[in-house]
């Protein structure tokens, strides 16, 4: 049996998906400087048009999108996620993005919907 | 130092019957100096920004058996037993985050009603003079899919944990 996506069956692309999170966090703190004030705006705005732009693909997942933006300080940070699911269909990426003044990291995951 | 985390998870998952491995990586320790507490704000929230029904789906017999209070009680122990004691290092909080993603997914597929995927996310962060926020938005079914979430701090190092339980037909 060939390892190709048959016309019905679809699985998560991360490439597709990292693309998608790069562009929208550029969009969002591309050129500024860490500011408390804005932060809790940024991580908004970051999860919600990661999460549009995904939907628009039209493809038949539920997503979560998970986003962490910390100040550089020389503080260290660690995240890990472990799932449960059918690793055929579903799948994560994470992106993780930095500027002079703070770091990104952003998680997609994508559970298959079943038709 | 991160050879008690290994016996800790090999221990803890012995118990479940799954395997976890570990890998180790060469890392350098990062110096610690004054550890001042100030305000770390970790959120995490879920909202659904519409439906995207286009699908037609024939009807689906299992429709009203999903529930989900959320992700029933968290394993809220396994994180505060792991870190109560610990001080922040590099090497052992890389595999303390992975260690406790997996103990806690084992823990809550233990609990867990059949038919639901589990995604475990787990930060650790060592508390220094920074600001940090986390959020999430999620797109799904808001009657059958849930998460829970905890966090927790001491005076080095404070973890978020987050279990999200997603329903599938």
């Amino acid at each position: 049996m060939e390892e190709f996506h048959s016309g019905d069956e679809v699985s998560f692309s991360p490439d597709e998906a990292s693309n998608v999170v790069k562009e929208c966090i550029e969009g969002i703190i591309g050129g500024v400087d860490y500011s408390q004030n804005k932060v809790n705006q940024w991580t908004a705005s970051i999860v919600e048009h990661t999460l549009t732009q995904l939907v628009k693909q039209g493809k038949p997942f539920k997503y979560i999108v998970n986003c962490a933006v910390m100040q550089k300080s020389g503080a260290g940070l660690h995240t890990a996620n472990s799932c449960y699911w059918d690793t055929t269909t579903d799948g994560s990426c994470t992106v993780r993005w930095e500027n002079r003044t703070m770091y990104c990291v952003v998680s997609v995951f994508a559970v298959a919907i079943a038709l | 130092m991160y050879d008690l985390a290994k016996k800790k998870a090999a221990h803890l998952l012995k118990k479940r019957g799954s395997l976890s491995s570990l890998s180790s990586h060469e890392v350098k320790a990062k110096e610690t100096f004054a550890k001042t507490k100030d305000s770390i704000s970790t959120v995490s929230y879920m909202e659904e920004p519409g439906h995207h029904d286009d699908i037609p789906r024939p009807a689906v017999q299992m429709e009203n058996t999903c529930q989900l209070s959320p992700t029933r009680r968290f394993p809220v122990l396994t994180v505060t037993s792991y870190l109560q004691e610990e001080k922040y290092e590099p090497e052992l909080c890389r595999q303390m985050t992975k260690t406790i993603s997996e103990v806690v997914k084992a823990r809550v597929k233990d609990l867990m009603i059949p038919r639901y995927k589990i995604i475990v996310i787990i930060s650790i962060g060592q508390i220094r003079d920074q600001n940090m926020r986390m959020g999430s938005r999620c797109l799904w079914d808001e009657t059958c899919d849930n998460f829970s979430s905890h966090t927790f701090k001491n005076s080095s190092l404070f973890s978020t944990a987050t279990v999200y339980g997603v329903y599938f037909e």
